[in-house]
């Protein structure tokens, strides 16, 4: 009864996930993460009408993933603050990711018993100019069954399978949609051929 | 003239094992493809195919069929799926996982993952597929009450299937070694005058205990039939 006057609801607040450590090599590249404020905390609210209110706190989940993720997929990884000018960095590449969309379904409104999160990022890559190279959307989604009355450790449990679901996606694919790999490469090779034209000047200069 | 005590816990008693079960039907399959065998020390893994394929197989499910498959004289070793894809992450996420046997060489020749599941002896990845759901329900039941007591009177009834596969596969070989079904049927009742008495089956208990019983026997024994078929009905 009270619940039908004053809405039933729930606050959720997620632990930073643990990513583990991922059965890859890493990609030979350098590159600068920088985060937007929001994935230091990041609230969603979710009113499903006439029914309940949820609210999902993920804190620094986001930063805390992607930290983790690049960590273990790139060599050298550079975490910048929003302020940080990357052209004072060296680096291969700098990869600017954000949260486009965050939804979640609840047993009531799927009518099954389980809790689904979808969570929509997009990855920036700019080059050592500043140029954008490469604009990816990656979609995620997670889902886990409810085995208690208030159902937060299941949408908790559901958020966190969307973010591994994200970053398995994201150590499958990301390379080949964005290229950054063979950004480092053409860098390296030009970096390469600049040092053999120098030591030929000289050498000629020597004779 | 008023029941006594005495009376009315033998009544309680009658209905307490009553209300233990309701109708139960089972019916339990393997299809083997090749021989299998376990040697000591070896494990399976219990997985769910992946949600992204549609699959709704319950995680409680997965762990009563972990915990039953260690029970017994022929009782295996289980290495818990939560861990096991952890630790080859990300190669089993519900995105990545292999579908069919076919994508097993592939997947072993990436860097790490063959010495990892060898470091864990793992020997069988047992795939469920299937759920619990209700499929027919009736009656009707309606309950009040007032200053002088309360009480239900009417008759309800609900029909759950409880429909699972489990595919065996052989990591040594790379190779299917066959399939093991369950298909339980379990319809609960709950009559009421005054008092409800429910009389709950549950399908999704004896699907698991039936599942991981006929997996034991199946993993555990070499006996090499192509295509054939094993059955057993049961009517509890």
């Amino acid at each position: 009864m009270a619940c039908w006057l004053t809405g039933c609801g729930s606050n959720v607040v997620l632990e930073p996930p643990t990513i583990p450590v991922p059965l890859t090599d890493k990609i030979p590249a350098s590159v600068g993460l920088r985060m937007p404020e929001e994935f230091d905390h990041f609230v969603h609210e979710e009113e499903i009408i006439g029914r309940e209110q949820w609210s999902i706190d993920l804190g620094r989940s986001n930063a805390s993933l992607f930290e983790q993720l690049f960590g273990y997929m790139f060599e050298k990884v550079t975490i910048l603050r929003a302020d940080d000018d990357p052209q004072q960095f060296a680096m291969d590449a700098l990869i600017e990711p954000s949260i486009e969309a965050f939804e979640f379904s609840v047993p009531n409104q799927s009518k099954t018993e389980a809790f689904a999160v979808w969570i929509r990022y997009r990855i920036r890559v700019f080059d050592d100019e500043g140029d954008l190279v490469a604009n990816w959307p990656v979609s995620a989604y997670g889902k886990s069954e409810t085995e208690s009355v208030s159902g937060t450790q299941a949408l908790q449990r559901a958020a966190v399978l969307a973010m591994r679901d994200a970053a398995a996606l994201m150590i499958m694919k990301l390379d080949d949609a964005t290229g950054i790999s063979k950004i480092a490469q053409a860098k390296l090779a030009m970096s390469d051929s600049g040092a053999a034209s120098q030591a030929e000047e000289i050498e000629h200069a020597t004779e | 003239m008023r029941p006594s005590n005495q009376h009315l816990k033998i009544a309680v008693c009658i209905l307490a094992g009553i209300a233990a079960s309701g109708c139960v039907t089972s019916r339990v399959e393997d299809a083997r493809v090749s021989e299998t065998g376990i040697a000591a020390g070896e494990a399976v893994v219990v997985m769910a195919k992946s949600y992204h394929l549609g699959n709704e197989t319950e995680e409680k499910y997965i762990r009563c069929v972990e915990k039953a498959l260690t029970n017994g004289k022929n009782g295996l070793r289980v290495i818990p799926h939560r861990s096991f894809v952890d630790s080859l992450f990300p190669w089993f996420e519900p995105r990545t996982a292999p579908s069919e046997t076919k994508h097993l060489p592939k997947l072993m020749a990436n860097p790490g993952v063959l010495e990892r599941i060898a470091e864990q002896k793992v020997r069988y990845l047992i795939w469920l597929d299937g759920d619990t759901e209700r499929v027919a329900g009736g009656g009707s039941l309606s309950c009040a009450a007032g200053p002088g007591g309360g009480g239900c009177f009417g008759f309800a009834w609900w029909q759950n299937d409880a429909d699972y596969q489990a595919s065996v596969w052989d990591l040594d070989e790379l190779e299917s070694a066959g399939t093991v079904t369950t298909d339980v049927s379990g319809t609960s009742f709950l009559p009421a005058l005054v008092i409800p008495i429910p009389l709950i089956a549950r399908p999704q208990t004896k699907a698991c205990k039936a599942l991981a019983g006929q997996l034991q026997q199946f993993i555990g024994s070499d006996e090499a039939t192509d295509s054939a078929a094993d059955g057993a009905d049961d009517t509890a």
